[in-house]
């Protein structure tokens, strides 16, 4: 009876496989195939030729109430499984899942795979002289073009293989007895030409069913738990991971490249990478193409390999086409060897649990999503609204942009929250594409930010992310976050990129606790930053032009306003040291260096004598007046107000001013001119006031003197027109 | 021959070589001595079938090797590139060893390379005396590797001057020498090759030129891989210049020599030995060679100006001085390595207070 069943013992995501399975299914044309794979899914089988089901894809099983410890089944174009669903929906024959189903696995405690003590090829590759495993089969097996004994060869091998191996655990042999119960099935369903497609480690045992009794022992009294299953889009760079059927793919591109280009694929694939490098400007010529595929050539028969695989394709680029260039091979890794393409999943699908998990926040809180426009303002000290103000913030991590944030405007920005909410249909999609991430919000969330942050090199971006992990209380975020801003401080030398960093990381220090984020965490990088902002300042601040002295002063506040948040004494004394340091430098831009007078007065170390020496100093006729303009600038900056309550600025240029010769007071006023332009007309009016009020008290005035005599008679004759002017009468 | 300071690879190894051509059954491009197979035993190591024991020339990736060796097989030039100390003209003395049987072909780069030591000078007296003709030309290395079919040197071939460096391209692609004055040319025999090597850190001195590149296949030698293979080859080098040079100074405690190596690996791969925290690197190479330099001038200063133990305080000039090679950018790179890493280290106070000292 088992002339019926043909065994075909793949490697999963392996494209030789696939091939060979293909052409044997061709050969065979099987009336049903049993594939490894949960049971739990068999009807969600029927998607597979839809024409919006397009791999790379996963199947998604998972209990309801825990959507987190989901499992999952990727399928790439080139994976063998895919190959035979596509198959039997492609000729019209049932297709099955064969494995132990997952409502088995996950009920009993511990769901984890028993992990295999070791890799069953690694004897067969190691007898064969390789190192790795995964480059034995792939030179072995996967670029074999003939596929013909293939599978009988495997089969042999296997065998030989599971005679040395050690026991298999209790759930591997629960496992096989299933898939042997599964084929039994089959047979008495009375199918002729039964294919059972399943990882090549299994297919010694899968050969004959054999009789059922130990294997029913073996199932027996196995609980059951609800499962819910759905497909979700999965991406290249996912299938790397190990998942589903424990193994992953290191290079899911080169495998999809030996899917789809069936001959001469080294030449193709160099090909490929040259045209990338070219894309990314740079060089790449046709006779680097061919030196690089005679160089993996002749690599291959230096490691006696019948062809080029990965390995040597990967040695010959980087040695002539990247010329030795690390960097560009690491282009060609992230962007061919694993691409980024992603899947697609048709509507109709069942919903991911993401969107239940969403659903159940959505009931809990009571947020209901509607296509209206309303505004929430949320009162974060009320534990309802924090948690609705979490989710929102979680959801723009996820690229769900449900609700949009508004400036809080009148109460005070740390307790209340305005947003503005409007459900777009479209959003569902989004929740399907952020599935990729997680099954629950919060997790999905947290990956997605620990994505965005490894792919980001910006402090400031960084530090705006942070701000959205905190916002959005994802703690394992916030510290891969935190990490990553203090390896780019690192990194990054820009003075102006650090210091505008600081300012979220401080304000997490000090508004941390209303969200619940551990100050201990934050302050360590935050000192880190700190003290590269010291180190970098003074190269920072010399030699800037107008434009670039404007902005590293606006960086400058946001570090003072830093300072002020975090409260920390010594910082502070360490701040003005380092701005004393270069109050004195003539390199250092006038507008800059009035800023560090003004700020070292304001903090109390630099009195008023002090003040009105650097202004004599720095406001001399020697001094270009651009730069002292600028200086005078920096100075007054900060508004009307403060200069006009704080009289010891006003004292010091007062005296400047007084001390000033005739001639060089005419040079001095259209300094003084410019920078008091930047004040408004009525601040300006307000100074005038003082101005004179000054006057009165000043020791000394000097008023101008008046001679002549009023002539009243002249002065007389001017009233009647004024009082016409003015509308009134002349008494 | 005793008395040679250092004798060529295939003097030394002589013996290793000719047990590999003993040995060695698989197929030999034209005019190699050995196979390729051979040849890589050559480099990397190993035992032969007669149990002859080949000693390792190079420790380290051996697909790198692997790489350097096709690259010769199939025809092309071979540049290796790397920091200095990462054992590049070793690797093309012994490949070409092994390959040619002869390492002696060898021409220097350096800023004064004129294009006759690439191509062919002459003999000026003979010039005047017979006019021109093959017994007044003065062959190049490179001349008489083409004529021989074997493996010509180049050193540093960034330090030779970008005009002087294309004259390499018509060798390399054509396969000829042309000498217009005998309207005659060489042609190079089947078996020749150029392995060239360059610094990778003055790759901006003379970058060499898009076309010469392009034939070139490029090999870039690494730093030694782990701290326990580094310390190893800095303690080994200066207890033998200290042999050499005899300082009235104790053995420096290893302690003292893996902290400035630390610094110097932490500082170059830009990360802690940890990997916990980047690093910004100076623009310094910071090679082992350079380590070695400061320990040894930490002897010195221990020595004659210090109590004759090796301390923090002998290192630190040194060491700021071998990591601070641009006064501004360096600077802020070293001052920040202290200030985050050094200062808070344990056991390393002093060191923080000694660099801190020299800085300020």
């Amino acid at each position: 009876m088992t002339e019926r069943v043909h065994v075909f013992g793949i490697r999963h995501h392996g494209p030789g496989s696939a091939r060979a399975l293909g052409t044997a299914l061709d050969a065979l044309l099987p009336d049903v195939i049993l594939v490894e794979g949960p049971p739990d899914a068999d009807e969600l089988v029927g998607f597979v030729g839809h024409e919006q089901l397009r791999p790379p894809v996963a199947l998604l099983v998972y209990p309801p109430e825990d959507p987190g410890r989901g499992v999952f089944y990727p399928f790439a174009v080139f994976s063998p499984e895919w190959q035979a669903l596509s198959w039997a929906a492609a000729h019209r024959v049932p297709a099955r899942f064969m494995d132990l189903p997952q409502a088995m696995q996950l009920a009993s405690e511990g769901a984890e795979r028993e992990a295999r003590s070791a890799d069953p090829l690694e004897a067969l590759a190691r007898a064969a002289g390789y190192d790795d495993p995964e480059q034995w089969w792939e030179h072995a097996i996967e670029q074999r073009l003939e596929p013909a004994g293939l599978f009988a060869g495997l089969l042999e091998a296997m065998a030989a293989l599971r005679a040395g191996a050690p026991d298999p655990g209790l759930r591997e042999r629960q496992r096989e007895a299933y898939m042997r119960r599964s084929i039994r099935v089959a047979l008495k369903e009375g199918f002729e030409r039964i294919a059972v497609v399943c990882g090549a480690w299994h297919a010694p045992a899968l050969a004959d069913p054999g009789p059922a009794k130990a294997d029913d022992a073996l199932l027996k009294g196995l609980a059951r738990t609800k499962v819910e299953t759905t497909w979700i889009p999965w991406t290249h760079s996912r299938l790397s991971f190990r998942s589903g059927y424990g193994a992953g793919v290191g290079s899911p591109g080169w495998y999809a490249h030996l899917w789809t280009v069936p001959d001469r694929a080294p030449i193709r694939w160099v090909t490929q990478a040259a045209q990338l490098l070219r894309g990314e400007d740079l060089d790449a010529s046709p006779a680097s193409i061919i030196e690089t595929v005679r160089l993996a050539e002749a690599l291959a028969a230096l490691r006696d390999r019948p062809m080029a695989g990965l390995s040597e394709l990967r040695d010959a680029t980087l040695s002539i086409l990247c010329g030795g260039e690390a960097a560009a091979l690491q282009l060609i890794h992230d962007r061919l060897e694993i691409g980024e393409s992603l899947g697609e999943v048709p509507a109709d699908a069942p919903a991911v649990p993401l969107q239940r998990d969403l659903e159940a926040h959505q009931r809990s809180l009571r947020l209901r999503p509607s296509s209206e426009i309303r505004e929430l303002d949320l009162d974060l000290r009320k534990e309802n609204d924090r948690e609705r103000s979490r989710l929102l913030h979680r959801l723009r991590l996820l690229g769900i942009d449900w609700g949009q944030p508004l400036e809080a405007m009148g109460k005070t920005g740390t307790f209340h929250e305005l947003w503005r909410l409007q459900w777009d249909p479209q959003m569902a999609l989004s929740v399907v594409e952020a599935s990729v991430f997680g099954q629950t919000v919060e997790s999905a969330a947290t990956a997605a930010a620990q994505k965005k942050s490894d792919g980001e090199q910006e402090l400031p971006a960084l530090a705006a992310l942070l701000d959205l992990c905190i916002l959005a209380e994802l703690d394992g975020a916030v510290l891969r976050v935190l990490a990553r801003i203090q390896e780019q401080a690192a990194l990054h030398s820009g003075a102006a990129h650090l210091m505008s960093a600081m300012l979220p990381l401080a304000r997490a220090a000090r508004y941390g606790d209303v969200r619940g984020t551990p100050k201990e965490r934050v302050l360590p990088v935050l000192e880190g930053l700190f003290e590269r902002v010291l180190i970098a300042l003074p190269a920072a601040s010399a030699s800037l032009d107008d434009e670039a002295a404007a902005q590293m002063l606006e960086a400058m506040d946001r570090v003072e306003e830093a300072l002020r948040l975090a409260g920390r004494e010594d910082w502070r004394r360490e701040w003005l040291e380092v701005l004393a340091s270069l109050t004195g430098k003539d390199s250092v831009h006038g507008l800059l260096r009035g800023r560090f007078v003004r700020v070292r007065h304001d903090s109390g170390t630099l009195d008023e004598g002090g003040l009105h020496a650097a202004s004599r100093f720095a406001l001399s006729t020697a001094v270009p007046a651009a730069q002292a303009a600028a200086w005078l600038t920096g100075l007054l900056r900060g508004g009307a107000v403060s200069l006009l309550h704080e009289d010891g600025v006003w004292r010091a240029l007062d005296r400047w001013l007084r001390e000033l010769t005739p001639e060089v007071f005419d040079e001095a006023v259209p300094l003084v001119r410019r920078a008091f332009s930047t004040f408004q007309g009525p601040e300006l009016r307000a100074m005038g006031e003082k101005v004179k009020r000054f006057g009165s008290e000043g020791a000394e005035t000097r008023s101008v003197e008046t001679e002549e005599e009023i002539d009243a008679q002249r002065a007389d004759r001017v009233l009647p027109v004024l009082a016409h002017l003015l509308g009134s009468r002349h008494a | 021959m005793s008395e040679v300071l250092r004798r060529h690879a295939e003097q030394q190894y002589a013996e290793e070589l000719g047990a590999l051509l003993d040995s060695d059954d698989r197929p030999r491009p034209p005019s190699w001595k050995l196979s390729p197979w051979a040849v890589k035993t050559y480099l990397l190591g190993g035992t032969l079938p007669g149990g002859f024991a080949i000693a390792p020339k190079y420790i380290g990736n051996a697909r790198l090797i692997e790489i350097a060796i096709a690259t010769l097989a199939t025809d092309r030039a071979l540049l290796l590139l790397g920091v200095p100390g990462t054992a590049k003209s070793w690797v093309s003395e012994h490949l070409s060893a092994a390959i040619s049987g002869d390492s002696t072909l060898l021409v220097q780069g350096t800023a004064g390379t004129d294009e006759s030591a690439l191509r062919y000078g002459w003999n000026y007296a003979r010039l005047l005396a017979e006019g021109p003709s093959m017994a007044a030309l003065v062959p190049s290395p490179i001349f008489r590797a083409m004529q021989d079919g074997k493996i010509a040197r180049v050193e540093e071939l960034t330090r030779v001057g970008s005009d002087v460096q294309d004259a390499l391209i018509t060798i390399l692609s054509e396969k000829t020498l042309p000498i217009p004055e005998l309207n005659s040319e060489v042609q190079a025999r089947q078996g020749f090759n150029v392995v060239a090597t360059a610094n990778s850190r003055d790759r901006g001195v003379n970058e060499l030129s898009s076309a010469l590149q392009r034939r070139f296949n490029i090999v870039v030698l690494p730093v030694p891989v782990d701290l326990a293979q580094e310390l190893e080859i800095v303690s080994r080098r200066i207890a033998e210049i200290g042999r050499a040079l005899p300082l009235p100074v104790e053995k420096p405690a290893l302690e003292e020599i893996r902290r400035v190596v630390t610094i110097f690996r932490e500082l170059r791969n830009g990360a802690t030995e940890d990997g916990k925290t980047r690093l910004k690197s100076p623009s310094g190479t910071l090679s082992s060679a350079e380590a070695i330099s400061v320990v040894n001038h930490g002897l010195a200063v221990a020595a004659y100006f210090g109590d004759g133990m090796l301390r923090a305080g002998d290192i630190a000039a040194g060491l700021t001085g071998a990591v601070v090679k641009d006064p501004v950018q360096d600077r802020v790179v070293w001052l920040e390595y202290l200030k985050t890493i050094v200062k808070e280290r344990e056991g390393w106070k002093d060191l923080y207070r000694a660099c801190m000292d020299v800085l300020e």
